[in-house]
């Protein structure tokens, strides 16, 4: 992994719930860097996070809402969330159930400074 | 979309749906089309399935020449479309698959659900292979006028 | 397809918002195309609350689908909005016949004849109703008495899922899984409404996101929030064939949009329910 994003997806990784992070170049939906835990498949991760997010992007674009800064996916079983950083890159994470959310949002969007 | 042998279509139909893709079309390294999706010219057809498996080809003895491991995957990047060729096995052989695609989807997801469509080909073949018989040039017209009709209808 | 529905389908596409709608959705009622004229009526119905031929086509359709409870409820909105709105008083006729209180008929039809007396085929079926030709030297019976009016019953503001919500016509939107919006508006920070551009997006957007949390094993999707610069969205999905869009500016908690968004499915399902 590229030594400039180990120490964010390792500090990303060590909270509670969380089953993975990585960086994703938005427009292909390519990884560029991961920390992910066994059974997390990261090519569907990377795809899925910025097919996603370009379709939020186009949403809030045409609803005048602005650069979307955060998308949170909640589901039954676990959450997606995305930070967009500047530049084509964006932060993903993937969390089990009984997460931080707060706390992971929070942390995600300073990192995503960071990645800026 | 058209198929040679009928148990592809199922498999592509949703990996074109899933990926978005504007044209997909399947290959033997031989450059014998098995199955294609948003072409609707026999002879452009005939066209991309010639260089795109000689693209293959060429590639695979270049990696070979260079020692290097084999470009399984190939893309091109472009502003209002992209194309993809990629090469894998399956249990009729190894196929190549020529994926064109635009900015309403992404590499990686054409990419996700290639593998998906690889995976989809080898539980749908039959069990029993076709049995293969050697193909004379006498019938060889006969063949491919075969295979044009039934990929488009005709 | 026939070459009338065809050539009002592209225009209605072209232009959402025109009145096309009205022919539109009665070819495809006179076609049998009944769910497809639903649709068409409601989006008209949403954009177009107060027209009383909007509520005339919704009214129609839901006769044709033997609904003809609410078909009267909404026949009932049209004569709020225009009292001698012909179609409505043959259509509340005709109901009042199948429903077998003909002095009630007698007296719609009646009024429908006197305001259209051109309509030879309304006159026979006054006469019908009425047992003989010499209906038309007595005097009109008794209006029915108005009908017990509970919150459903087709109220001016009938076509709309969010009336009480605060920012039910700029924070809160509602559309069909065809991108067709049912309900509410929003407005950009500018105050532009910017509902059609929302909703053409908003069923993609969902259904996206119910395939990620397929494909990466999240389980089923509950919620999708959005955090803008300016603006926040979270977006889910009411029913399974709607989606729900609900906006409150970035400088509320993040939390109360959930909430926000929660209430607004909540009345989204009980509208969706009388409605249908």
């Amino acid at each position: 992994m590229s030594p400039a994003y180990a120490p964010l997806l390792e500090a990303l990784t060590r909270l509670r719930g969380i089953r993975g992070a990585m960086v994703v170049a938005a427009q292909d939906g390519l990884v560029v860097a991961e920390s992910l835990m066994g059974g997390v498949k990261g090519s569907a991760l990377a795809a899925m996070a910025a097919s996603l997010t370009g379709r939020a992007t186009e949403l809030s674009s045409r609803a005048g809402f602005g650069v979307p800064r955060f998308l949170h996916l909640q589901a039954t079983d676990g959450s997606l969330l995305v930070a967009p950083a500047s530049g084509d890159l964006v932060l993903v994470a993937v969390a089990g159930r009984d997460v931080p959310l707060g706390l992971l949002r929070l942390e995600m969007l300073r990192m995503a400074e960071r990645l800026s | 979309m058209r198929a040679i042998e009928p148990w592809v279509l199922g498999p592509l139909r949703s990996f074109v749906a899933e990926s978005s893709a504007r044209v997909a079309l399947l290959m033997t390294t031989s450059g014998q089309v098995v199955a294609q999706h948003g072409f609707t010219g026999a002879l452009d057809l005939m066209a991309a399935a010639a260089l795109g498996a000689a693209i293959v080809a060429s590639s695979s003895e270049l990696a070979v020449q260079m020692r290097w491991q084999p470009f399984r995957v190939m893309a091109h990047l472009g502003h209002r479309q992209s194309h993809l060729l990629v090469w894998f096995e399956t249990p009729r052989g190894r196929w190549v698959a020529l994926i064109v695609f635009g900015s309403e989807t992404k590499l990686g997801l054409v990419q996700l659900f290639l593998d998906q469509l690889v995976d989809d080909l080898v539980a749908a073949a039959p069990p029993e292979p076709v049995q293969k018989r050697e193909v004379l040039a006498a019938d060889f017209e006969r063949e491919l006028n075969s295979s044009l009709r039934a990929l488009f209808g005709r | 397809m026939t070459e009338d529905i065809r050539a009002l389908s592209a225009q209605y596409a072209a232009d959402p918002s025109s009145l096309v709608f009205l022919r539109l959705g009665e070819a495809l009622r006179q076609r049998g195309q009944l769910e497809a004229a639903l649709k068409v009526a409601l989006g008209g119905l949403a954009r177009y609350p107060h027209l009383p031929d909007a509520h005339d086509l919704y009214a129609r359709v839901l006769t044709d689908r033997h609904d003809f409870a609410t078909a009267f409820d909404a026949w009932d909105t049209v004569l709020r909005l225009m009292p001698h709105h012909i179609g409505a008083h043959k259509g509340i006729g005709f109901l009042y016949y199948h429903a077998g209180e003909p002095q009630h008929a007698l007296y719609h039809l009646r009024l429908a004849a006197e305001l259209d007396p051109e309509d030879s085929g309304l006159r026979t079926a006054v006469e019908r109703v009425a047992g003989g030709h010499e209906i038309w030297d007595t005097a009109l019976p008794e209006a029915p008495p108005p009908r017990e009016e509970e919150a459903r019953a087709a109220t001016v503001s009938g076509g709309e899922p969010f009336v009480g919500l605060e920012g039910a016509r700029d924070r809160l939107l509602l559309v069909d899984q065809n991108g067709l919006r049912l309900g509410g508006g929003l407005a950009g920070p500018d105050g532009r409404d910017v509902s059609e551009e929302a909703a053409a997006i908003l069923a993609g957007t969902t259904r996206e996101a119910s395939r990620a949390a397929r494909l990466l094993e999240l389980g089923e999707w509950t919620h999708l929030t959005l955090e803008g610069a300016e603006v926040g969205a979270c977006l889910l999905n009411p029913t399974t064939d709607t989606s729900l869009l609900a906006a409150m500016d970035a400088g509320f908690p993040a939390g109360q949009l959930s909430f926000f968004a929660e209430r607004a499915a909540k009345a989204a399902r009980a509208w969706l329910e009388r409605v249908r």
